[in-house]
């Protein structure tokens, strides 16, 4: 793919000083070179010159020097702050840190990513195990579910696995047969019941049919899959079973908050545990 | 220990097995004329008992539906446990992540749709009290069960009809059904407050009737789906399987709805959030739920809804004006309701009405509420045969009036 077309023109990397600081600026330089971005590195917290002073020779040691880079320290409330700057600055991609599982109070009232994770107005990228030698994303999963959100989320990930020479990506059609479940038992002979859910899947499986020819694929091999279930769990387990480095989903209809944690959905299921590291596409009219 | 002789034993068996055929008889029968299945086990109940063939052929009557003391006593205790699985199926049907992720107009359409009627069913059975016959003189209670069964939908019924209109994917489709869940949950919450208002009378207060129902299902559709979620794979790992699911489901659904008898609630609204909790589990695949939703929707659902027409004299018990005025309030609250509901929600008049005759259906969720407020004598038997009709009418008139509001423009409404 050409790196002129600029599948995320500005990321935003939330900067913890945690010791995995050094491999997040790695990975912020693999994405800088794949994508040919402009990077701002944020944090939200005092400025000590010793912090000041290690990011800036991270910078160097990676060669991130340049207009390309900016820095931005902020203090305040984390989430809060972090949102801003990606508002302020027209961030398209912000990447995070993020452990797989959180204890169960974090859980429900959010650690820092989770949080940035429900309320981000663009894409996200949470990354699990970021790597001092980033070796990019092999093996993808992504969603395929019958949403009007999924045909930019098929674009985006196949530019992404095109970028990265990605050796596999799998697009998951999950299906959540419960609302055909409520006929099933009463009023339909087996058959009749087998047809309609037949007649629905194909009617899925033809609009993906198109969002993928209208794709520029490239030499890339796409495998479908259809797998029944809850949505979001599905296709969590499915990444985490098949050791995929990079999970890819809509981003929510509409801000989650406390009582989707309680009582998960979607999305939630992938965040409660995740399986790889996660990408969430945000479509540039969902704001 | 006391047991049932050999004749009551005789009894018992082949009651059984003629009011399972019955059923199935005048089930197809009227699924062949488009008719929810229910109408037609409802109609065998009502053929084969004391409203028809019980009138004049008393003795045939009593050999298909026991009358026998001992045989009649363990046929009702097989029918009570029928109805406390048929909620518990009921409870698993219920998709709580569908209800979570309802955007605007579906929201609006199951507030609307289940206040409005409910507001109207408590304001007539409040004021208009001595209109529907004899029935408790609890008149608050009354007054909240008209407007718990006049909020309440029919799941099923609904679904079927949009699959046959090629409805089901739509966005009215979605929102019909997402609402009919939402008011199905709080209708049932609600009847439970009632019932508990009744039962408890005499031990607890209203405050804490509402303080176990709510209670009891926050902590069941929390700390109880989390644990009821983990031990599924261990069970899976375990057990036999799927038969090993089928009893334990069952047997939580049991345990669940003795400990809402023994706090004073009926036993169907613990084995109701019981089925929520089990059924929104990631590890119970449909096929899973499956299994259990053909044993109790075939076998037990039959016995229990061919037993109202035994129970009750239709023909007796059938008056007019009272057919007339819960049919009427039925269809005005529900219809109004979810119109206003969908038209916040920025859906086209057509579309919104759509949505009310959609919900309007009540079906079997309504005969059981039905015939457990006769059971608790908060009811007459008047008001009882007027709501079974009213249930009736409204399944069969949602498809028709679905098919005529919508049809035309089935194709070129928008997909979700």
């Amino acid at each position: 793919m050409s790196n002129k077309e600029l599948t995320f023109q500005k990321i935003a990397i939330a900067i913890a000083f945690s010791p995995r600081c050094e491999a997040m600026v790695a990975e912020a330089k693999l994405l800088q070179q794949t994508f040919n971005s402009q990077l701002v590195f944020a944090h939200v917290g005092k400025k000590s010159l010793q912090e000041e002073q290690y990011l800036k020779h991270l910078i160097h040691r990676f060669n991130l020097e340049g207009n390309a880079t900016s820095i931005i320290w902020e203090e305040g409330d984390p989430v809060e702050k972090i949102l801003q700057i990606c508002q302020e600055h027209k961030i398209d991609l912000l990447v995070a840190g993020a452990l797989e599982k959180e204890g169960i109070i974090k859980h429900f009232f959010g650690g820092i990513s989770r949080q940035l994770s429900r309320k981000a107005k663009c894409s996200m990228l949470m990354l699990t195990e970021p790597k001092i030698h980033p070796t990019g994303f092999k093996h993808l999963v992504v969603e395929g579910t019958d949403h009007p959100k999924t045909e930019y989320t098929i674009a985006k990930a196949v530019e992404i696995a095109r970028a990265f020479r990605s050796i596999s990506i799998d697009i998951i059609q999950e299906s959540d047969e419960s609302k055909l479940a409520l006929i099933r038992s009463e009023e339909f002979k087996e058959k009749e019941a087998d047809d309609h859910k037949e007649a629905l899947h194909k009617e899925e499986d033809e609009k993906l049919e198109e969002i993928l020819r209208c794709t520029d694929c490239g030499e890339l091999i796409i495998n479908t899959e259809r797998i029944e279930g809850k949505p979001g769990y599905v296709i969590s387990k499915f990444s985490r079973d098949k050791e995929a480095d990079l999970l890819i989903l809509n981003s929510p209809d509409k801000p989650m908050n406390l009582l989707d944690r309680v009582f998960p959905h979607d999305i939630e299921y992938a965040l409660s545990d995740l399986p790889c590291n996660l990408l969430i596409i945000h479509t540039k009219d969902s704001d | 220990m006391s047991v049932l002789s050999h004749s009551e034993n005789i009894s018992v068996i082949l009651s059984i097995g003629l009011m399972l055929i019955a059923a199935r008889l005048f089930g197809e029968f009227f699924r062949k004329l488009k008719m929810p299945l229910v109408v037609g086990e409802l109609i065998a109940g009502v053929v084969l008992g004391p409203s028809l063939l019980g009138y004049f052929y008393p003795n045939i009557s009593t050999i298909i539906f026991t009358q026998n003391d001992h045989a009649a006593i363990a046929l009702s205790g097989i029918i009570n446990i029928s109805i406390i699985m048929l909620l518990f199926v009921a409870g698993m049907e219920l998709n709580l992540s569908l209800i979570r992720q309802q955007g605007k107009a579906a929201f609006s359409t199951s507030v609307f749709g289940l206040i409005i009627p409910l507001a109207m069913g408590f304001a007539i059975g409040y004021f208009g009290y001595n209109l529907f016959g004899e029935n408790s003189t609890d008149k608050i209670a009354f007054a909240l069960f008209i407007g718990t069964s006049m909020a309440i939908s029919a799941l099923p019924v609904i679904a079927r009809t949009l699959l046959d209109l090629n409805l089901f994917r739509t966005k009215v489709g979605s929102i019909i059904i997402t609402a009919a869940m939402f008011n199905d949950l709080i209708g049932w919450i609600l009847f439970s407050v009632i019932i508990g208002m009744l039962k408890g009378s005499a031990h607890h207060s209203l405050l804490f009737t509402l303080f176990y129902t709510i209670g009891y299902a926050l902590i069941m559709l929390t700390v109880g789906r989390f644990f009821i979620d983990k031990s599924m794979p261990w069970a899976e790992k375990n057990f036999s399987w799927p038969g090993g699911f089928l009893s334990l489901s069952l047997g939580l659904a049991f345990l669940g709805a003795a400990f809402t008898e023994y706090i004073g609630l009926h036993a169907i609204f613990g084995a109701f959030i019981i089925g929520i909790a089990i059924g929104d589990s990631v590890h119970v695949t449909e096929k899973m739920k499956d299994n259990v939703s053909q044993f109790v929707t075939n076998i037990f659902a039959p016995l229990f809804f061919v037993s109202i027409g035994f129970k009750v004299n239709f023909v007796n018990h059938f008056d007019l004006q009272i057919t007339l005025l819960v049919l009427i309030l039925a269809i005005v609250g529900k219809i109004s309701g979810a119109y206003l509901g969908a038209k916040l929600g920025g859906l086209s008049n057509k579309e919104s009405l759509a949505i009310g005759f959609g919900l309007n259906a009540r079906g079997a969720m309504e005969i059981i509420l039905a015939i457990l407020a006769l059971q608790a004598k908060l009811i007459g038997e008047d008001l009882f045969v007027a709501i079974v009709i009213m249930a009736v009418v409204t399944s069969v008139l949602a498809g028709p009036m679905l098919n005529w509001l919508l049809k035309p423009k089935a194709n070129s409404i928008e997909t979700n």
